[in-house]
């Protein structure tokens, strides 16, 4: 007797059990612990953070206390808007760097691709500490970074770059990242095909007009993709900023985040920080997979 | 391959969903509440007995938490583990008391009292941690440590005799004193030719717009916002008027505009690294910068305030043991190592903060070189500690006014 | 089309400019660009860890001073670098045994399974790969500190972590190759009597270990990098790996010998890597479905 054809559920259920179990134990669950501790009480003695579990106790002075002080020229403003300059200025600096790269690497490389694409990889597994750090020594008051803009003794160059400059740390940031944004747009432009392309250029559109009506519009949901991937990430970064720069003058919303969970009585405004940074993850990308499944295709 | 596109809920199934979650959050609630951890200790009401040198303060000692016995032997082929500073241990110490006892000393770090005291809470098992006396109320009600059998630590007698019985612990119950220090200005004269000492009012040279992007002060709230009233003639630096904590933000503020200071601890590193031209920094930091100091590069360089009359920030560090630490024995010994003649003087050259040993004058300081001439200001004398201000600690309200005051500065204007 | 009437070929850059099969010199150019600001700070980081003096910036001589020479200070003989070392590849070994199997059981299950549930779970493992990671940190160490769970702060809670926030990447991975194997070959096989058991051991899973194997080497070298989580989780220098050692150092006072360390990581690293892709050149020398190239090998197939 032939068997059924199709396969029951119960076995793929079995198999994502303890994924999804994983998931929602280590992942979902601990989201609610961290509202536990937006909503819940200080200890009297020490100020940590104690959880309050039932939601009809919950007290929201701490989250009120925040949510009252982001609003514009509040005291917390500055941070978060800062945070959406920057990511955004990283982002866009990343995907104008990225993009040509992705670009020539996946269509136009030849037989230099394998080469190129390990050593587009390359920084994957250097640690980005130790990036960081190699920037830092360049960027440091007598390191090459001055030397070389000094010509070796003509000028007298001595920017400080590494205390509080905005512009070091976008910089700092669009280079930790870029390498995330590099691959994405490789596989994505690797799978465009060639002769969508050259039928533009023979149907007789120039080579601007081809890439701006053409290719572009093909890219778009790989581009989005990998803007996301690479700017959600971004928003919580803290050390580029501590490295590169420790002045409260280019205080990321992470800064706020990190300089407050171990404080003492703070720690609830970590909290309520988290959630804010949560919503405006999440956001985008519920948004980025209902349109995306919407399209005929399903791209992970 | 396509997914199947639904219309995604409609109102009747989001309702009845949100409602199945509104149910089951309180049954979650009750169950994470059994699992939770004992909501640490109740402590001894909700205030803290704060510690002041005109109110000194003498610990109780639980009946669960008694010091160990005399005469026991040290624990055989442990690990002593020690929580302290970053670079603020001398490893030539570390060796020492690692080669005489057949242990093995391993030293983690934290950037700050805060930090330090979240982890201790947390249930880590150190034995030995450097406190300072802001914390000390804290950590004696907490039940965090232990108190000293002084049978174990004779070299007591070698430091200055206030220490047996300091303000904030009456008989050295709990406490060695470690490192004593001052809060000045610290300067390098390449990058600020100026003599800020002789200034009318020096902390007022962190404002001025000539030394922009070259400045620091340093991260602790307490600290850095205590010089602030220094600044403006406030000697009360645990103050809780608001007006007073409204203007110190104020000016924060104006800090940040004129210029732009970097918030850090590491200015002993950074000024020889040429980064921090002036800064708010720790006696014990300009004397421990001259090693960092690039090559082609000389100590005289390096400068030192502090207000000669003793009128301004004075502190000490002190060593504890701690309650969860499984080594008591070699703690009490290492509490004595450190404050041994030698070990704290070579501990001094190692870390540039001055142990309070009564062989170690401003006078044998000076005729043996170990402070240079152009860093005379930074020895410690015993007069200061008659004089000086100390930053104490705060109580539950107040503090939280403070912090949110620095956590403002902190989050930066533009 | 200028170019086509005109009889006379146009030299120079002008004539560069326009053909349209020229070699693309500004392309190339930028991207020889970008991969020496990416590379650049990481090799001088690296030849000064060769550096015979203190200083991270001023070349003093060459010498290996920071990997064993120094009696104190060196990587040989600091036991705090040891124990930063042994704790990156301990971490590394325990987070990627278990992401990588619950991650690639997780992907079969999504992908075949229909309903409501299983899409759920599909877009959180897409937040849990975009999330900002001390989001997840903070919400952990919340978790550690407040419940009385059988493990506190340490190496287990700093796996934990670690295996949530990587699971992702195994699943993105395995997920993109099943879409692209298809279901034929698991449909032939239970055509000719296989159970679906069966037929997903012995059809399916080899065809998707190069997916697997790719996604091991990736997840190990991602996570001996991280830095976030570990952190949070750590609960002293013991469980502090390398990641976390160069950043308590790099604002204090770094020696070359923190250079030395993280260019021991990055061979370290490197050489599994190389050793995967080796493996998987190996591995799918016959398989027509899969590219063998090293875009493959990351997944991008």
């Amino acid at each position: 007797m032939p068997r059924s054809r199709e396969p029951s559920n119960r076995l793929w259920t079995v198999l994502a059990a303890p994924g999804i179990g994983w998931l929602l134990l280590f992942f979902l669950a601990p989201l609610y612990v961290v509202l536990a501790i937006v909503f819940g009480q200080r200890d009297p003695l020490f100020r940590t953070a104690v959880p309050v579990w039932n939601p009809l106790q919950w007290d929201p002075t701490q989250f009120t206390y925040v949510l009252t002080r982001i609003g514009p020229g509040e005291v917390y403003f500055p941070a978060l808007a800062r945070t959406v300059v920057y990511v955004g200025l990283a982002s866009i600096l990343c995907l104008c760097i990225a993009f040509p790269v992705a670009y020539y690497v996946s269509r136009l490389a030849g037989r230099w691709q394998g080469l190129l694409i390990a050593l587009l990889i390359a920084p994957f597994w250097i640690s980005y500490m130790m990036r960081m750090l190699a920037w830092v020594n360049l960027l440091q008051n007598d390191g090459l970074v001055n030397k070389i803009l000094s010509f070796g003794g003509l000028f007298d160059v001595n920017v400080d770059w590494l205390t509080g400059q905005p512009v070091v740390v976008v910089l700092g940031l669009a280079y930790g990242y870029v390498p995330y944004m590099v691959l994405p747009l490789y596989a994505g432009l690797d799978r465009l095909s060639q002769s969508m392309l050259e039928a533009s250029r023979d149907l007789g559109a120039s080579r601007v007009s081809s890439f701006l009506r053409v290719t572009l519009p093909m890219c778009r949901p790989t581009m989005l993709a990998a803007v996301l991937l690479t700017c959600l990430p971004m928003l919580g970064d803290y050390f580029t900023n501590d490295l590169l720069s420790a002045s409260p003058k280019t205080a990321m919303v992470g800064n706020l985040i990190n300089d407050s969970v171990q404080a003492p009585g703070q720690t609830g405004q970590a909290g309520a920080f988290v959630m804010l940074v949560l919503v405006a993850t999440v956001l985008p990308m519920i948004y980025y997979v209902r349109v995306t499944l919407r399209g005929d295709e399903v791209r992970t | 391959m396509p997914v199947p596109i639904g219309s995604g809920p409609n109102r009747r199934q989001f309702l009845q969903r949100a409602a199945i979650l509104a149910a089951t959050a309180p049954t979650l609630g009750a169950f994470l509440a059994a699992c939770s951890k004992p909501a640490g200790t109740q402590g001894a009401g909700p205030s803290l007995t704060i510690a002041k040198p005109d109110s000194p303060v003498k610990w109780p000692i639980a009946d669960d938490n008694k010091p160990i016995g005399d005469n026991l032997p040290p624990e055989k082929g442990a690990t002593l583990k020690i929580y302290n500073y970053a670079d603020y241990l001398s490893p030539q110490a570390i060796k020492g008391f690692e080669d005489q006892y057949g242990v093995k000393i391993e030293v983690s770090t934290f950037n700050d009292g805060d930090e330090a005291i979240t982890k201790l809470r947390s249930g880590v098992d150190f034995d030995i941690y450097n406190a300072n006396y802001t914390e000390i109320s804290r950590l004696v009600t907490g039940g965090l440590v232990r108190p000293l059998n002084h049978s174990y630590i004779p070299n007591i007698t070698n430091v200055w005799p206030t220490f047996t019985n300091p303000w904030y612990d009456q008989g050295w119950q709990y406490t060695v004193p470690y490192t004593i220090y001052t809060t000045g200005i610290g300067w390098r004269t390449d990058q600020v030719p100026a003599d800020i000492g002789k200034l009318s009012n020096p902390y007022a040279s962190l404002w001025d717009p000539t030394y922009k992007d070259k400045t620091a002060i340093i991260d602790d709230f307490h600290t850095a916002m205590a010089m602030v009233l220094l600044k403006q003639g406030i000697t009360d630096v645990n103050t809780s008027s608001a007006d007073d904590l409204k203007m110190v933000g104020e000016q924060l503020t104006a800090l940040g505009k004129a210029t732009s200071p970097k918030v850090t601890i590491t200015m002993y590193s950074d000024m020889p690294a040429g980064q921090i031209g002036l800064c708010q920094m720790w006696s014990g930091d300009i004397i421990n910068a001259q090693s960092y100091l690039p090559e082609g590069v000389g100590p005289e360089i390096l400068r030192y305030w502090f207000p000669q009359d003793g009128k301004g920030l004075v502190d000490n560090d002190m060593l504890v043991t701690l309650k969860g630490g499984k080594n008591p024995v070699l703690a009490h010994l290492f509490l004595n190592h450190m404050l041994d003649p030698a070990v704290a003087k070579e501990n001094f050259s190692a870390i540039g903060y001055q142990p309070p040993q009564n062989s170690l004058t401003a006078e044998s300081l000076v005729a043996e070189s170990f402070i240079p001439e152009n860093l005379k200001n930074v020895i410690v004398k015993p007069e200061y500690f008659d004089t000086g201000y100390r930053t104490l600690e705060l109580d539950t309200a107040n503090e939280d006014a403070w912090r949110n005051v620095w956590n403002a500065f902190n989050s930066g204007g533009s | 089309m200028s170019v086509l009437t005109s009889a006379k070929e146009i030299r120079g850059p002008v004539g560069w400019y326009r053909d349209p099969w020229r070699k693309p010199r500004v392309l190339a150019g930028i991207t020889i660009a970008y991969l020496v600001w990416s590379l650049l700070p990481v090799l001088i980081a690296v030849m000064f860890s060769f550096n015979d003096g203190r200083s991270r910036t001023n070349w003093q001589g060459f010498s290996f001073r920071w990997y064993w020479g120094d009696q104190s200070r060196s990587v040989w003989h600091d036991a705090s670098l040891h124990t930063a070392l042994f704790q990156t590849l301990k971490l590394g070994l325990l987070a990627t045994l278990v992401t990588v199997p619950l991650g690639v059981l997780f992907a079969i299950g999504i992908d075949r399974w229909r309903g409501r549930l299983p899409a759920g779970a599909n877009v959180l493992m897409l937040i849990s790969f975009v999330i900002p990671e001390v989001l997840l940190a903070v919400a952990l160490l919340f978790v550690v500190t407040s419940l009385a769970l059988p493990f506190g702060l340490g190496t287990s809670a700093q796996v934990v972590g670690l295996v949530t926030y990587q699971i992702a990447y195994p699943a993105v991975l395995v997920r993109a190759r099943l879409a692209t194997i298809g279901r034929q070959y698991e449909e032939a096989a239970m055509d000719l009597g296989a159970s679906q058991v069966e037929s997903l051991r012995r059809v399916t899973l080899p065809m998707l270990m190069p997916a697997i194997f790719a996604s091991t080497v990736l997840v190990f070298a991602d996570v001996i990098d991280d830095f976030v989580l570990v952190r949070y989780l750590s609960n002293g220098s013991a469980t502090e790996p390398v990641s976390v050692k160069i950043y308590n150092t790099a604002r204090a006072a770094p020696t070359p010998a923190l250079n030395a360390l993280a260019t021991l990581l990055l061979i370290a690293a490197f050489a599994a890597v190389v050793i995967g892709y080796l493996i998987f050149r190996r591995m799918t020398r016959n398989d027509e479905t899969s590219g063998s190239g090293i875009a493959a090998f990351a997944g991008e197939t």
